[in-house]
């Protein structure tokens, strides 16, 4: 048997397919973008493709993410929030704080025998997210995959004052005309963004294990910061995208087998891939 | 359809257009008197042939008009309030009493008088603890909001007119407290948000209006076959105010929420007003010891300097242990409309007595707007799935 998760973040669409062993056959990541956020179905077709798969395969779907709800062929809908906790303990099974820093939101969660337990998210604006990153990134003329590498250069310590994404945007053209180097204002961006995320993880008292997740912990130099703003060790998946999606499927794999071993007829959407109406 | 089975539809009719009733009373010739907080004695108002009229802000408004006169880093209810005021929403209001239940209102409350033009404006002061000094201030400060009334209307507030005002509204609270008890079964009888659509509804009306509307709403619940559905967890809603159907609904579409401790909610028909000789005895001690909101600081004991922090909370939060087991509450979710201080310093401890009863908790923040629902769903829904 097989099954499906889907995760549409802000920013990034992604797919897992796993069978009954929790092995994955196939992920897939793509933009959501305002183009492709509708086109959930595409990137769930080309990860069928790649596990040789058809839509008539998948046992049970769980979609989760910012845009869980309107993903029509999904069977199931459960927070990111969830499925992070779930799919961070399937990969590292002493976690028991999990830090995601996505594209709008950062999330800590706390796991207690591999469930959600208790969490803290950030407040609704752009500060302590990936868009922090993104929007100081065009402001120095850097690629976003450039910052972490580049950070690691930094030799003089820059502490920005500013939390507020546009104002930090401000603050960085000043720290650009003072003549400061472009190492040092990274490193400074990251220790800012990661002082910010540590405070809202540490509402929930971090303990060992702390796994971190989500686009962001791709950035070599935002994986020092969060460390020294922890003050303890971190884990990073090899994929750290994924982790919501995989998650996802291991949840729906749990429900289909719980609906099987009390003999129930679980109800599932029309195996149709259609587009998703997000936002609709 | 008989009236018995009318009370909901009427309840939601009057919530989808409050000022309706008010309106109409006053082209007969009554006044009408609007409040924004729950510590405003409405008996003494009713006791004069006064129309409460409990004002709230919208959810759908964007907040401009207030700009020119607050901070936008204040009280996200108050902006609101005031935004409606500013923009004539209320102009049909004959008089408006605000209260020093926290320094937003009682700010607020000089920029409202300065701003509007109501014939009747009265700030009541109030202390935010409770000892027999504070009683006996809100007394007098009661004594002083008597004597502008009496002015207004002509009309001396004796205790004759201000005793049967009393009992009506003990009546009131009486029958919504009966109206809570039906949420008790699994699934409750009422929903969170038909609960909002009846107490939004009797803050509209006279007394007597609402408490034939809570008999209605009362006997046609008791029977009917339509009610909410089982949902995996019961809830209780802690807040400054929730009192828009489309916020309940992002907590009722996967649990049921059976009890809340909010503006909008039970908390202004809590318990009973004593019948005391001078009736301003009997309010000032209602007001001051039996609404539990958190502007008013619960200190474990007088004079008490030695700290005890489980004492501490349980005289602040323990009428809560009560409820969540007689209502058979799983979760509780603390709503924080954003900028409002006395429920933000009241929420760590309140987590904390939470904990030592058992019941997990999650503390949300919100802009009191629409565009503020998506986020919020997300973490309500995690909750849920956390506890259920």
């Amino acid at each position: 048997m097989h099954f499906a998760g889907i995760d549409i973040g802000s920013t990034m669409t992604k797919v897992v397919l796993i069978d009954t062993a929790e092995s994955i056959l196939s992920s897939i990541k793509g933009p959501t973008g305002p183009e492709h956020r509708r086109l959930a179905n595409e990137v769930m077709r080309t990860a069928l493709e790649q596990a040789n798969l058809k839509l008539d395969d998948i046992s049970y779907i769980v979609a989760t993410g910012y845009g869980r709800v309107n993903v029509p062929f999904a069977d199931d809908q459960i927070t990111e929030l969830s499925c992070h906790a779930r799919g961070v303990y399937s990969l590292f099974p002493n976690v028991t704080t999990a830090i995601d820093i996505g594209g709008q939101d950062a999330k800590c969660m706390k796991i207690k025998k591999g469930k959600l337990f208790d969490f803290a998210m950030n407040d609704k604006c752009a500060a302590g997210t990936g868009r922090f990153l993104e929007v100081t990134a065009a402001t120095l003329g850097i690629r976003l995959e450039d910052m972490g590498d580049n950070s690691l250069k930094s030799t003089k310590k820059i502490q920005l004052s500013n939390l507020c994404t546009i104002f930090a945007q401000h603050e960085v053209v000043a720290l650009l005309s003072r003549g400061e180097k472009l190492e040092d204002i990274i490193a400074g961006l990251h220790d800012s963004l990661a002082s910010r995320v540590a405070a809202l993880a540490q509402r929930l008292k971090v303990e060992p294990d702390v796994v971190l997740t989500g686009g962001v912990a791709k950035n070599i130099g935002m994986v020092k910061a969060m460390k020294e703003n922890l003050g303890c060790e971190l884990f990073v998946p090899e994929e750290p995208l994924l982790t919501g999606a995989i998650g996802a499927a291991i949840l729906a794999k749990e429900i289909y087998a719980k609906a099987a071993a009390k003999g129930e007829t679980i109800s599932t959407k029309p195996r149709r891939l259609e587009k998703a109406t997000f936002f609709s | 359809m008989s009236d018995e089975s009318k009370g909901l539809s009427k309840a939601q009719e009057i919530y989808l257009n409050r000022s309706q009733r008010a309106k109409e009373l006053k082209a007969a010739g009554k006044k009408v008197i609007g409040y924004p907080c729950v510590y405003v004695p409405l008996e003494m108002l009713t006791a004069l042939d006064l129309i409460p009229y409990r004002t709230y802000g919208d959810i759908r408004e964007p907040v401009t008009e207030t700009d020119r006169a607050l901070p936008t880093s204040f009280c996200s209810i108050m902006r609101t309030c005031l935004d409606c005021a500013l923009k004539g929403k209320d102009d049909f209001l004959d008089g408006m009493v605000t209260v020093h239940a926290c320094d937003p209102q009682e700010k607020t409350a000089r920029v409202w008088e300065s701003y509007t033009n109501y014939p009747y404006f009265h700030f009541i002061d109030m202390l935010s603890t409770i000892r027999p000094e504070s009683i006996e201030y809100f007394k007098s400060q009661l004594n002083d909001f008597r004597k502008t009334l009496e002015a207004f209307t002509g009309q001396k507030l004796s205790a004759d007119k201000l005793k049967p005002a009393i009992k009506a509204h003990n009546q009131q609270r009486a029958l919504v407290q009966q109206l809570y008890e039906l949420t008790k079964p699994a699934p409750p009888l009422i929903s969170g948000t038909e609960l909002v659509q009846v107490v939004k509804a009797l803050m509209s009306l006279p007394v007597a209006e609402g408490n034939d509307l809570l008999n209605q709403v009362i006997s046609e619940v008791k029977s009917r076959t339509d009610g909410p559905k089982r949902k995996p967890a019961r809830l209780l809603i802690w807040s400054s105010t929730l009192d828009d159907t489309d916020i309940m609904q992002v907590f009722e579409a996967k649990a049921n929420v059976v009890m809340d401790e909010t503006c909008g909610g039970i908390r202004a028909y809590r318990g009973s007003v004593k019948l005391t000789p001078d009736p301003l005895d009997g309010l000032a001690d209602y007001y001051m010891k039996e609404i539990t909101c958190a502007r008013t600081f619960r200190q474990a004991t007088l004079g008490e300097t030695k700290k005890d922090y489980k004492k501490d909370i349980q005289s602040r939060f323990g009428y809560l242990k009560g409820i969540v087991r007689d209502w058979k509450i799983n979760g509780a979710i603390l709503l924080l409309v954003r900028y409002c201080d006395p429920f933000a310093f009241e929420m760590p401890s309140l987590r904390d007595y939470l904990d030592s009863i058992g019941t997990p908790s999650t503390y949300i923040e919100y802009d009191y707007t629409i565009g503020a629902l998506a986020p919020l769903k997300t973490r309500v829904e995690a909750f849920i799935e956390t506890i259920s």
